[in-house]
């Protein structure tokens, strides 16, 4: 054989190697994902840009799902405010404290919390959260504006605020930023389509639907194992409760569907485990307030999930069909 | 002989009565078990205005009963007085909110109201002045094991239903797609020109 010829076989063999799975990849937006401000000229963009900043009034008990300025004033002492952010699964919040103007050693407080938490439930949980709870509470009136722009671990995150006097108040600018491979998510909407990645990282991640949901999921990967077989555990909460908490026996990287009324996914009941890697839809009706999708992960190897969802309608709710999982969530319909 | 022998078995019965205060104090014990399993006491719910000086024994027990609040709290309660006296206009949150209905605003008031935060610093000061002065009452000593008690209490946190969460998050939805509407639109406005 040509010294050349191997040379190139060699070279068609390394690209393949570095493309089968050591090679990072990301998932392309579909086109009417992609920002349409790229197909036009700076001069366009500059005149687009300009005043586009979003503005208005904070309310007590608020949710933002876009950037922007928002200011809150107090017209009378406002004791127990919060304020939820919201961002597309593949962004970082970054909350900038322009101006505040507040007494705490009146008792005012102003504090971020790096997720969300609701009824003394995080999301997400302790476990999957780089940071103590403790650390995860950012207060102005401890930090001050040495901490002026913080931003989140994920998607969400939130304020909670006190002001006693009127008048009294602060400003917040709201941005966004890229994350690239996030990894706990709270969906802005019942229906959708994502793919969870996690690249040699041992971390677990989370991907929290707020309501009822016929999830599918389309593909599984995990590690380097392309086994076609797929073991689908359906695990009865009454039965398994004994059992060990962590699913496929604890071994390897798998993923595991959650539902439950609360919002902490440590607290939820697992459903189901799929230890295996496959291709196909395997599809579950999930009645709970809140479904998530975990994939747990060792850090050895690149694990993906790709799945769909969509809100249950409610006479799906009433007359379950196919594989479904409603008995533990009726008490919460 | 046998009055001698009286007097000092007298004398020994007195000294082993118990005595009523500390009858009084033992007999909040089932109580206090029934405030801890809910792990959340709540001073704030139950700070009034200081009760009128009609019982002269109450200055006295009062630092010891301060020093735990589950006790200050009960105490208030055995007074007769009612404990779920309304609160404040200033301290009811949401009251002038043209977008909360009352029971988000009764069940977020509550559940703040129940949680304190993992902070370190000091009590938060409470909603009325007589809170204020109630507290300051409670000198100096009491901030370090309120510090540590503190510590371990749940996190701040906000009492909302999912059902409320999804309604509030629909509408900041609907905001976005108003906003980008409107971006839209101006960018149309743009290119028509």
């Amino acid at each position: 054989m040509a010294p050349t010829f191997k040379l190139r076989c060699h070279f068609i063999l390394i690209c393949l190697m570095a493309l089968r799975g050591e090679s990072r990849y990301l998932e392309l937006r579909e086109a009417v994902d992609q920002d349409p401000f790229l197909l036009f000229s700076a001069n366009l963009k500059r005149e687009l840009a300009g005043g586009q900043l979003y503005r208005r009034a904070l309310r007590c008990l608020d949710m933002l799902s876009l950037q922007g300025q928002f200011t809150f004033t107090a017209d009378r002492p406002q004791l127990h405010c919060a304020a939820f952010f919201i961002a597309e699964p593949e962004e970082f919040i970054t909350i900038h404290y322009d101006l505040v103007s507040i007494d705490c050693e009146g008792g005012d407080f102003l504090k971020v919390f790096d997720g969300w938490i609701l009824k003394g439930e995080k999301f997400p949980s302790s476990q999957d959260h780089p940071l103590p709870t403790t650390e995860r509470y950012i207060d102005f009136c401890e930090s001050g504006l040495s901490r002026r722009s913080i931003r989140s671990s994920q998607n969400v995150a939130m304020v909670f605020f006190r002001v006693h006097e009127p008048g009294n108040g602060f400003t917040l600018t709201i941005k966004t930023d890229p994350n690239l491979f996030p990894c706990n998510v709270i969906s802005q909407t019942p229906n959708g389509r994502f793919t969870l990645v996690v690249p040699h990282q041992h971390r677990n991640c989370s991907f929290s639907i707020i309501y009822p949901v016929v999830i599918k999921i389309s593909d599984l990967t995990l590690g380097h194992l392309n086994g076609l077989q797929l073991k689908l555990h359906l695990t009865k909460y009454l039965i398994d409760r004994a059992k060990s908490s962590t699913g496929c026996g604890g071994i390897g990287d798998f993923v595991e569907l959650l539902g439950g009324t609360g919002l902490d996914p440590s607290k939820m009941t697992p459903l189901a485990d799929l230890c295996y890697p496959f291709r196909g839809p395997a599809q579950m009706k999930i009645g709970c307030d809140n479904t998530v999708v975990r994939l747990v992960s060792s850090g050895k190897h690149i694990n993906r999930v790709t799945f769909e969802y969509r809100q249950l309608e409610p006479y799906e709710m009433e007359n379950p069909s196919g594989n479904s999982i409603q008995e533990f969530c009726l008490s919460s319909l | 002989m046998r009055l001698p022998l009286l007097l000092s078995a007298g004398v020994l019965l007195v000294a082993l009565l118990p005595c009523p205060p500390c009858r009084a104090l033992l007999s909040r014990g089932p109580v206090l078990g029934a405030r801890q399993a809910s792990q959340h006491p709540q001073p704030l719910d139950f700070f009034q205005p200081p009760p009128q000086p009609q019982q002269p024994q109450q200055p006295q027990a009062r630092p010891v009963l301060l020093r735990l609040g589950e006790e200050y709290f009960l105490r208030l309660g055995n007074l007769n007085k009612s404990p779920a006296a309304p609160l404040s206009p200033a301290s009811s949150p949401l009251a002038g909110s043209r977008l909360s209905p009352d029971e988000v605003a009764a069940n977020f008031f509550r559940a703040l109201l129940q949680q304190l935060p993992l902070s370190r610093r000091p009590l938060d000061s409470p909603e009325q002045p007589a809170e204020r002065g109630a507290e300051n009452a409670l000198g100096g000593r009491q901030e370090a094991p309120e510090r540590e008690r503190r510590s371990e209490e749940p996190p701040i946190s906000l009492d909302l239903t999912f059902h409320l969460l999804r309604e509030v998050l629909e509408m900041a939805r609907a905001e976005q797609l108003a906003q980008q509407a409107h971006s839209n639109r101006k960018l149309m406005e743009i290119i028509g020109k």
